[in-house]
């Protein structure tokens, strides 16, 4: 579903920093990969350059087979594709629940407004935000806001979805709401790429566990081989650290 | 401390607070009032009573026969009478109303008689002036806004021929005063375009669209960085979401960011329409005669500059003031959906 090949980024400005070095992974259908690391590791230049909101430097990835880092694929058309939860929710502040919902759908997938009404309320209801669809986003919590955000990016029928630390920004007592839809979400059988310090989240849902440090993918393997018995001495000093 | 009602605030007012309430009122008519002591000391009279005549005034028609004969025939139709003048097989009719009539059936008419004298209201040479500023004013609003809206775009693209494009517009625009770039518009550019669609048998295009175009040009420039400003302002996360949802960079700033954009754009570009209203007076020098054109022309025949330039300038305010309000309104109801 992703191949990843010897993947680059550096960053030029405001000081060159080498984001991503030679990151070569691949993902299955149906498999929930979380990303770990420590700030400044790679994780979220990693997951941005999935979708291309970050053009890698060299190397391959293909999303489904495609190529996105050929100049002559539509990168419109994989993001549609791939659905992305962001950190900040940037959920639309002058459009409704339900418009921040229906807008993509419509204009992406040309669907009639009845069709992605529908489609919305089924997401929302599922997100249990059903009677909040013709608020405004702020007026929602931060959790709201981030189910929105999760609805909006499945409105889209994507076949992977991106979350990039969907529940740093929250108050400690909304993160179960966001991971719960999450791990509905995984249990239906989403590939998901997950960048994020919820441990708890790794160690339940996830297929694989992913360990970057300094742009370099350092450890991959199961939750149980991942915290119980870690192989490189970076990825026990970060365990120990935040365990 | 002592009582008082409460402020909006929430503070009370205490006595200090009326005081330099009045100090405000004293101030300000003290300066009025000494003012108009001064005028008194020139030996300035105020003439007020001759005013209204510039906006309004009732002018006397006189229809007149422009052939001689007898009055033939007076029909009715409806509140006009039909005056038919005739002499051999010469016949004109002239049409009058009903009251206005000075004439009989069978009166002998030389050319130039009055068949008739009725007044009508007129409208005044400061009201066309206020008239033409405002169309003017606004034309070049809307024209200023559409060049702005594509100026600003550019300015952001990341295509250098679109970029360079803009900056080049917007530093040659708000580098040179608007005086000038009139006299360049209707000397220069008028004198081209009309020469060549002259040569062409085509009509001339008349100055008053070459001083809209200044003015349209000027504000654009300004309009096209409140744009730009607007745009930057809106939080890159939003772009970012929308093009993860597969909007190509049209969509996403059509449904998202313009949107957003134009609500905080909406109170510098008041500002900007203002300042316009106010540059209009400057296209006086090309022939245009708008309020401050009107009120100079009036001063010259009437002396009586000092009613006629306040007033000019309370127009003024009359038309910024009324703008400013009509934004401030969209602007609160854009806050409530």
């Amino acid at each position: 579903m992703i191949d990843v090949r010897n993947v680059h980024k550096t960053f030029l400005s405001p000081h060159a920093v080498r984001a991503l070095v030679d990151v070569t992974v691949k993902i299955e259908q149906g498999e929930v990969v979380v990303v770990i690391g420590p700030s400044g590791s790679g994780k979220s230049t990693f997951l941005r350059c999935l979708n291309h909101l970050e053009a890698a430097d060299s190397g391959h990835i293909l999303i489904d087979g495609i190529d996105i880092l050929n100049p002559k694929t539509d990168i419109n058309k994989v993001r549609a594709e791939v659905g992305m939860v962001f950190q900040s929710f940037n959920l639309f502040p002058h459009k409704t629940v339900l418009e921040n919902v229906t807008l993509a759908q419509v204009v992406v997938r040309k669907r009639s407004k009845a069709q992605a009404f529908e489609k919305a309320m089924m997401l929302l209801k599922k997100v249990g935000i059903g009677e909040k669809a013709n608020g405004y986003p702020d007026q929602l919590s931060g959790g709201q806001q981030q189910r929105v955000a999760i609805a909006r990016a499945l409105a889209m029928d994507p076949k992977i979805m991106l979350f990039d630390e969907p529940t740093s920004a929250l108050d400690p007592e909304m993160i179960g709401e966001v991971l719960d839809v999450m791990k509905t979400l995984a249990r239906e059988g989403m590939t998901m790429v997950v960048v994020t310090h919820e441990m708890g989240f790794a160690r339940e849902v996830a297929d694989r566990v992913l360990f970057m440090d300094e742009g370099a993918i350092v450890e991959e393997g199961t939750p149980e081989h991942f915290f119980k018995n870690p192989e490189h001495e970076r990825t026990r000093l970060f365990l120990s650290q935040i365990l | 401390m002592p009582m008082g009602t409460p402020t909006s605030d929430g503070t009370p007012k205490n006595t200090g607070y009326y005081v330099w309430v009045g100090v405000f009122f004293f101030i300000v008519i003290g300066v009025a009032y000494s003012l108009y002591y001064a005028t008194l000391k020139i030996d300035y009279v105020w003439r007020w009573y001759r005013i209204p005549q510039y906006f309004l005034f009732k002018e006397q028609v006189e229809v007149r026969a422009q052939i001689q004969g007898t009055v033939h025939r007076i029909t009715m139709k409806e509140d006009l009478v039909l005056v038919e003048v005739k002499e051999g097989d010469i016949k004109e009719t002239y049409p009058v109303p009903a009251k206005a009539l000075r004439v009989r059936e069978g009166d002998f008419i030389y050319p130039g008689d009055v068949l008739g004298a009725y007044p009508r209201w007129r409208v005044g040479i400061l009201m066309e002036g206020l008239w033409l500023t405002l169309k003017v004013s606004l034309i070049a609003i809307i024209f200023g806004v559409i060049i702005g809206l594509f100026g600003g775009l550019a300015r952001i693209s990341k295509n250098p021929a679109f970029k360079w494009l803009a900056i080049t517009y917007i530093e040659l625009i708000r580098g040179s005063p608007l005086l000038v770039q009139i006299f360049i518009w209707y000397f220069v550019l008028g004198t081209l375009i009309n020469t060549i669609l002259a040569r062409h048998g085509l009509i001339q295009i008349p100055p008053l669209w070459f001083g809209v175009a200044a003015l349209a040009c000027f504000a654009g420039a300004y309009v096209a960085e409140i744009v730009r400003a607007g745009i930057q302002s809106i939080h890159r996360g939003q772009t970012e979401a929308s093009r993860s949802l597969g909007m190509t960079s049209a969509q996403s700033m059509l449904h998202v960011i313009l949107p957003q954009a134009l609500r905080r754009i909406l109170p510098p570009l008041a500002g900007q329409f203002i300042s316009l209203i106010k540059d209009s007076s400057l296209l006086g020098i090309i022939a245009i005669r708008e309020l401050t054109k009107a009120t100079r022309e009036v001063v010259t025949t009437s002396l009586q500059p000092f009613e006629l330039w306040f007033l000019c300038a309370l127009l003024y305010l009359f038309l910024t003031f009324t703008l400013s309000m009509f934004l401030q309104y969209l602007e609160r109801r854009q806050l409530i959906t």
